[in-house]
C-alpha cells in the first residue's frame, strides 16, 4: 500500500516538479554561481569565481539591513491592517452580502488593478496641485499635509497597499465565515450565546486557520513589495523607501553589482526557507500533540 | 470539465495568436525613447527618410520603443544578452562609456560638423570616437513668472520686504533684479519672498519647485549650482573633488530652501512631471527645469494658468561662472546589428542639415550650428535659446561620460537626498559620495 | 435598524476608499487637457471622451488592442498551466501527505522571494530557447508566479474536503485518478475558480517581467500602458495615460464582476451533510 501510494505521489507531483526545476532550478544554480563570483554588466557571460566576498559586502551594507527593516515593518503593518479591517468588514457586512451578493463585486474591484498602475495613479492623486486629495483637504480644512516626505512616506505607502489588498483578506475571511456550519451556529444560539459570544468563542476559533494563512500571505506580499512603492516613490530620499526587493533590483540594474544582488537574494531565500521550515515543524508538532 | 474547457480555450487562443501575429519585415530597426518630443520628431525624420528615392526596401527604417521607466535597465539587459532585435539604439552622453563595448563607432561625414558643430558632436564622443548623432540636446532653463517679477520690481514696499527676508534667511540684504542677471542667491531670495509661509502677502504659495526625488536625472538639474561656484567631479589631476566648498555651499543652499518651505514638502518625490504640474498650476514663482518643458508650459491649451506669463532664462550665475548642464541624446550603432550598412546609411543621413531641420520642425530639440538654427528660428524660437545657452554656458563634468557615470549620478542622488531630507549630515554625505565616486572612477 | 444603516454606511465608505485611485483616474481620463491643469477636483466642468478616442486609435506605435490580446493570452497560459500542474500535486500533498515536508514549503517559499533575482538567467535562457518577446514565454513566467498561490489554495481546499468522500468512493471501487478528478475536483470547484480568478488577475497585472522579457510583439497591457507615461524629459499626458489605465484595468475588473458568483455559488457544506 505504501509503495503504490508513494508511486502515485511521484506521478502526481512530477509535472510540477519538472517545471520548477527547469524554470527555477537552472536560474537558481546560475545565481548561486554568480553569488560567489565577480561579475558585472560587462562580464555577464563570464563570471569569475571569487569566494564569499559578495556575502561579506551584503552583510556589511547598512542599506541591506535598512531595506530588511523597511520590508519587515511594511509587511507586519500592512498584514495586520489588512487582516484587521478585512475581518471587520467580513463579519460586519456579512448580513448585507448574504442577501445581495452582487455587493461583493465593488469590494473586490481594488484587487483587479495592477499595483504598478495604482502607484502611478497615486502620484496624480496625491500631488499637491494636480490631485484631488490635497485639493479637497485644502478646500475643506485648509490643510496641506505632506504625503511623501521623509516622515510620512512609509505610512502613505502602507495605506496605499492596505487599501488595495484588504479585499484579499476580506474575501478569505468572508468565505471562512460563511463556511462555519449552520448547525454549529444553531447550537450556540440554543445554548443562549448572544452574537458577541458566538463570535468570540465559536466562530473566530473556527476561522483561525484562515486568519493565520491570510496574515501570513499578506505579510509575505508586504515584505517583498515592489511595484507600487517603486512607481510611487522609487527608492525614496536617501533610500528611505527601499524595500528589500527594490534593494535587490537596484543592486542589479543601477549599481551593476550583480554578485551582491544575487548574494542578497540567496540570503533572503535561505532565511525565509529556514523560517518556514521552523514554522512547519512547530505546526506539525502541535498537530501530533 | 472546467479545466479541460479552459485548456481548449487557451490552446485555441494560442493558435489564434500565432496566426494573427504579423511577421516583421527585416529592415533597419531603430530603438528610440517613447512618449516625448523625441518620439514624434524621430517618426517625422524616419518618414522623410523612407520616402526618399534610392532607399532600398531592405534598408527602410522601422521604429521600436519600450518604456521610458526602466529604459536603461532594459537596454542593459538586452545588450548584455547580445540582442540583435535592433540595429540602432538611443544613447545619451552619460551612458556612452557604459554601452560603448556593445556599440560600434560611426563616421558621420562632413555634413555632421556643419550641422551641429564640434562641441555638440563631442557630447556623443567617447574615447575619441564618434558613437552617434546628437539628435537632441537637453539643458536646463530657469522658468519664472514674468507677471510676479514685474510686480515685485515696481513695488517699493515689496522690495523692502524682499530685502528683509533675504537678510533674515540668507544673511545678506538683496534687491530684486531682472532674472537674467540673477545670482543663485538672488534666486534664493526670490524664492523665499514668494513663499506664503514666510511672506503672507505672496500671491503664490511657493517660491520655487525643487526636484528632490532620489533620481539620477535630478542630480543633473542640481549640479549647475555647484558648477557655477567652481565645483567639478574631478580636478585636472583626476582626484575626486565632490567635497569642495563649491559643493558644500550648493548643497546647503538647497537644504535651506527646502527647510524654509519654499518648495512643497513632497518635493522629495518630485521629478519632471510633478514640477510641471506645480508650476503649471500657477502656485510657484520659479522652477529650474528641463528645456523640454518649455513647449508645455507656454502653451495656453496645456497650462492655461501660467501660459503667457512664463519667462525663460539660463540658470543663474555663481561667483566662478554661469553654468548650464548639457547632455545629448542620440542614436548609435549596435554592434550586433543585423543590417549594419543600412543602419550606417540612415545615421549619416540623420546628421545632414535637411534631416536635422525635419527633426527640429517635428518637435525634436537638436542644438544646431547658428547658420542652421536660423532656418527654423520662426517655428522653434526655443531652439535658438537652447543653442545659445548650450554654447555659452554648457559644460560636461570631468568624468561625466565615463563608463560609470550613471552609477555616479545614482550615488549622488541617494546621498544628496539623504542630506536634504535631514537623514544625515553634510560631512557624512560628502564623505560617502567622495568614497563612492573614487571607487566608480577608478 | 440603526445597525443596518451603519452597515450600509461602512460598506459605502469602504468601497469608495478602496477604489479611490481608480475613481480618480477615471475622472481624470474624462477631463480635457485644459481642465487637467486648472481643476484637480473631482467635479468636472466639461467631460470629454477625447482621451479615450486617442487611446483607442490604433497607430503603429500604440496598439492598445494588441496589448490587450497579449495580456489575455499570456495570462490565460499562466493561470491554466499553473492549475494543471498544481492540482495533482496538491492532491498528493493533501491526501497522500507526499511532499508536505519538502515540496510544499519550497513552493510556498517562492512567494516570499522577489522573482526578479532570476531575471537575468531567465532572460539568457529565454533568448537561447527563442522564447523572448513571445506570449508563450511570458506565460511560462506567469505560471511560476501563480504556482505558489495555486498550490496553497488547492492544498487547503482539498484538506478541508472530508476524507469520507474519498473513502466512500474507494468502497465503490474508484482508483486514485478517479477520486481526484471525479470526486475531489467538483467539490473543490470554488477553490479552482478562485485560483483561476486570482491567478489570471495576478498574471494580467504583472509588470516587471513584462517589461524585461518583451520588447515589441508580446508587450502586455501593463507595460503598454506605461508607454503613455513618460518621465524625465518627456511630457506626461495624465489624461490619455489615465484613459489607457482604465482600459487596461477593465478586463480583469469585468472578469471579477462576472465570476464572483462562482466563488460563492457552491460551498462544500452541502456535500457532507447527506
Amino acid at each position: 500500500m505504501e509503495q503504490t501510494r508513494r508511486h502515485e505521489g511521484v506521478i502526481l507531483t512530477t509535472p510540477l516538479v519538472a517545471f520548477l526545476l527547469l524554470f527555477l532550478g537552472f536560474p537558481a544554480l546560475v545565481n548561486l554561481y554568480y553569488s560567489v563570483s565577480n561579475v558585472g554588466f560587462e562580464t555577464l557571460r563570464a563570471p569569475v569565481l571569487s569566494g564569499l566576498g559578495n556575502y561579506l559586502a551584503v552583510f556589511g551594507d547598512a542599506g541591506f539591513w535598512r531595506a530588511n527593516w523597511f520590508s519587515l515593518r511594511f509587511g507586519i503593518f500592512t498584514a495586520l491592517a489588512e487582516c484587521g479591517i478585512g475581518l471587520f468588514l467580513a463579519i460586519f457586512l456579512a448580513p448585507l452580502l448574504a442577501k445581495r451578493s452582487w455587493l461583493m463585486a465593488p469590494l473586490m474591484l481594488p484587487l483587479m488593478v495592477a499595483p504598478a498602475m495604482v502607484g502611478l495613479m497615486y502620484r496624480l492623486v496625491l500631488h499637491e496641485f494636480a490631485g484631488p486629495i490635497p485639493y479637497y483637504l485644502y478646500e475643506w480644512f485648509r490643510w496641506t499635509p505632506a504625503f511623501l516626505d521623509v516622515n510620512s512616506a512609509f505610512w502613505t505607502l502602507a495605506v496605499v497597499e492596505t487599501l488595495q489588498w484588504t479585499p484579499f483578506a476580506f474575501l478569505l475571511f468572508y468565505m471562512a465565515y460563511q463556511a462555519v456550519p449552520d448547525d454549529v451556529r444553531q447550537a450556540a444560539a440554543l445554548d443562549g450565546a448572544n452574537g458577541w459570544q458566538a463570535l468570540w468563542t465559536i466562530e473566530l476559533p473556527l476561522m483561525m486557520p484562515t486568519i493565520v494563512i491570510a496574515f501570513f500571505v499578506r505579510f509575505i506580499d508586504g515584505f517583498r513589495v515592489f511595484d507600487n512603492v517603486y512607481t510611487l516613490t522609487g527608492s525614496g530620499p536617501g533610500g528611505s523607501t527601499t524595500s528589500l526587493s527594490i534593494y535587490i533590483y537596484e543592486a542589479f540594474f543601477k549599481q551593476g553589482a550583480i554578485g551582491k544582488a544575487v548574494a542578497a537574494s540567496v540570503v533572503l531565500f535561505v532565511a525565509s526557507f529556514a523560517l518556514l521550515w521552523g514554522l512547519n515543524w512547530v505546526a506539525n508538532r502541535r498537530r501530533r500533540a | 470539465m472546467l479545466i479541460l474547457k479552459r485548456t481548449a480555450l487557451s490552446l485555441t487562443a494560442l493558435a489564434g495568436a500565432l496566426m494573427l501575429s504579423t511577421a516583421t519585415m527585416a529592415q533597419v530597426t531603430v530603438l528610440g525613447w517613447p512618449g516625448g518630443s523625441e518620439e514624434t520628431a524621430l517618426r517625422a525624420a524616419v518618414e522623410a527618410y523612407n520616402g526618399q528615392e534610392g532607399v532600398a526596401d531592405a534598408d527602410k527604417v522601422e521604429l521600436l520603443f519600450f518604456n521610458r521607466d526602466g529604459f536603461y535597465d532594459k537596454l542593459q539587459a538586452d545588450m548584455a544578452a547580445g540582442s540583435d532585435a535592433f540595429d540602432i539604439n538611443l544613447i545619451a552622453t552619460y551612458s556612452i562609456g557604459r554601452y560603448a563595448p556593445y556599440m560600434e563607432p560611426v563616421d558621420l561625414g562632413e555634413a555632421a560638423v556643419s550641422t551641429y558643430g564640434e562641441s555638440i558632436l563631442s557630447t556623443m564622443q567617447f574615447d575619441g570616437q564618434q558613437y552617434g548623432v546628437p539628435t537632441d540636446l537637453s539643458a536646463h532653463f530657469m522658468y519664472y513668472r514674468k507677471d510676479l517679477i514685474e510686480a515685485l520690481l515696481a513695488d517699493d514696499a515689496a522690495k523692502a520686504k524682499y530685502a528683509e527676508i533675504a537678510q533674515k534667511h540668507l544673511g545678506k540684504t538683496l534687491e530684486p533684479k531682472d532674472p537674467d542677471g540673477w545670482t543663485w542667491e538672488d534666486w534664493a531670495a526670490t524664492a523665499l519672498y514668494f513663499t506664503q509661509s514666510i511672506n503672507p502677502d505672496s500671491p503664490v504659495r511657493y517660491g520655487t519647485v525643487l526636484q528632490l526625488k532620489n533620481l539620477l536625472f535630478n542630480m543633473m538639474v542640481f549640479q549647475s549650482l555647484p558648477r557655477s561656484y567652481g565645483g567639478d567631479w574631478r580636478d585636472a589631476s583626476g582626484a575626486v573633488t565632490v567635497d569642495s566648498e563649491a559643493y558644500r555651499t550648493a548643497l546647503e543652499l538647497y537644504k535651506t530652501l527646502y527647510d524654509a518651505g519654499t518648495t512643497p514638502r513632497d518635493s522629495l518625490s518630485y521629478e519632471y512631471a510633478e514640477t510641471n504640474a506645480a508650476f503649471g498650476a500657477g502656485q510657484a514663482a520659479t522652477a529650474l527645469q528641463w528645456n523640454a518643458a518649455a513647449g508645455e508650459l507656454t502653451d495656453p491649451e496645456k497650462s492655461p494658468a501660467v501660459a503667457g506669463n512664463v519667462g525663460i532664462v539660463a540658470p543663474p550665475a555663481g561667483p566662478a561662472a554661469r553654468a548650464d548642464h548639457i547632455h545629448g541624446l542620440g542614436l548609435g550603432l549596435n554592434k550586433n546589428a543585423k543590417n549594419k550598412e543600412g543602419a550606417i546609411k540612415f545615421l549619416q543621413w540623420l546628421a545632414t542639415e535637411d534631416a536635422a531641420l525635419t527633426y527640429a520642425r517635428a518637435g525634436g530639440s537638436p542644438a544646431l550650428a547658428p547658420a542652421v538654427v536660423a532656418k527654423v528660428a520662426e517655428e522653434r524660437p526655443d531652439l535658438v535659446q537652447l543653442g545659445e545657452f548650450a554654447s555659452a554656458y554648457g559644460y560636461v563634468m570631468n568624468g561625466g561620460t565615463s563608463a560609470n557615470a550613471l552609477s555616479i549620478y545614482e550615488l549622488q542622488a541617494k546621498e544628496f537626498t539623504a542630506y536634504w531630507s535631514g537623514q544625515q549630515d553634510l560631512d557624512t554625505t560628502l564623505a560617502n559620495t567622495k568614497a563612492g565616486m573614487e571607487e566608480l572612477l577608478k | 435598524m440603526i445597525i443596518k444603516a451603519l452597515r450600509w454606511f461602512v460598506l459605502v465608505v469602504a468601497v469608495l476608499a478602496m477604489n479611490f485611485p481608480v475613481i480618480a483616474t477615471f475622472v481624470t481620463s474624462i477631463k480635457s487637457a485644459r481642465e487637467l491643469s486648472i481643476n484637480p477636483g473631482l467635479w468636472i466642468d466639461q467631460p470629454t471622451f477625447d482621451n479615450y478616442a486617442r487611446a483607442l486609435e490604433v497607430t503603429d506605435r500604440l496598439n492598445i488592442f494588441g496589448y490587450l490580446f497579449n495580456s489575455l493570452v499570456a495570462a490565460t497560459i499562466g493561470t491554466t498551466l499553473a492549475i494543471l500542474l498544481s492540482f495533482p500535486a496538491a492532491f498528493a500533498i493533501a491526501r497522500g501527505d507526499f511532499g508536505r515536508r519538502l515540496l510544499l514549503p519550497v513552493v510556498v517559499n517562492l512567494r516570499a522571494v522577489p522573482l526578479i533575482i532570476f531575471a537575468i538567467p531567465l532572460y539568457m535562457m529565454f533568448q537561447w530557447m527563442g522564447l523572448l518577446d513571445t506570449q508563450l514565454g511570458l506565460g511560462l513566467i506567469l505560471t511560476i508566479v501563480n504556482i505558489p498561490l495555486a498550490l496553497v489554495i488547492l492544498v487547503n481546499a482539498i484538506s478541508d474536503t472530508p476524507i469520507e468522500l474519498d473513502e466512500a468512493a474507494k468502497m465503490d471501487g474508484a482508483g486514485t485518478w478517479q477520486i481526484m478528478l471525479g470526486i475531489i475536483r467538483p467539490v473543490v470547484r470554488p477553490a479552482l475558480v478562485t485560483t483561476f480568478i486570482f491567478g489570471f488577475i495576478t498574471a494580467w497585472n504583472e509588470f516587471l517581467f513584462g517589461l524585461m522579457l518583451t520588447t515589441n510583439k508580446a508587450v502586455p497591457m501593463t507595460v503598454g500602458a506605461s508607454f503613455f507615461f513618460s518621465a524625465s524629459g518627456g511630457g506626461i499626458q495624465w489624461g490619455m495615460a489615465s484613459a489607457v489605465m482604465i482600459v487596461g484595468a477593465l478586463p480583469p475588473m469585468l472578469i471579477g464582476l462576472l465570476m464572483y458568483r462562482q466563488i460563492f455559488g457552491s460551498m462544500t457544506a452541502g456535500a457532507v451533510k447527506g
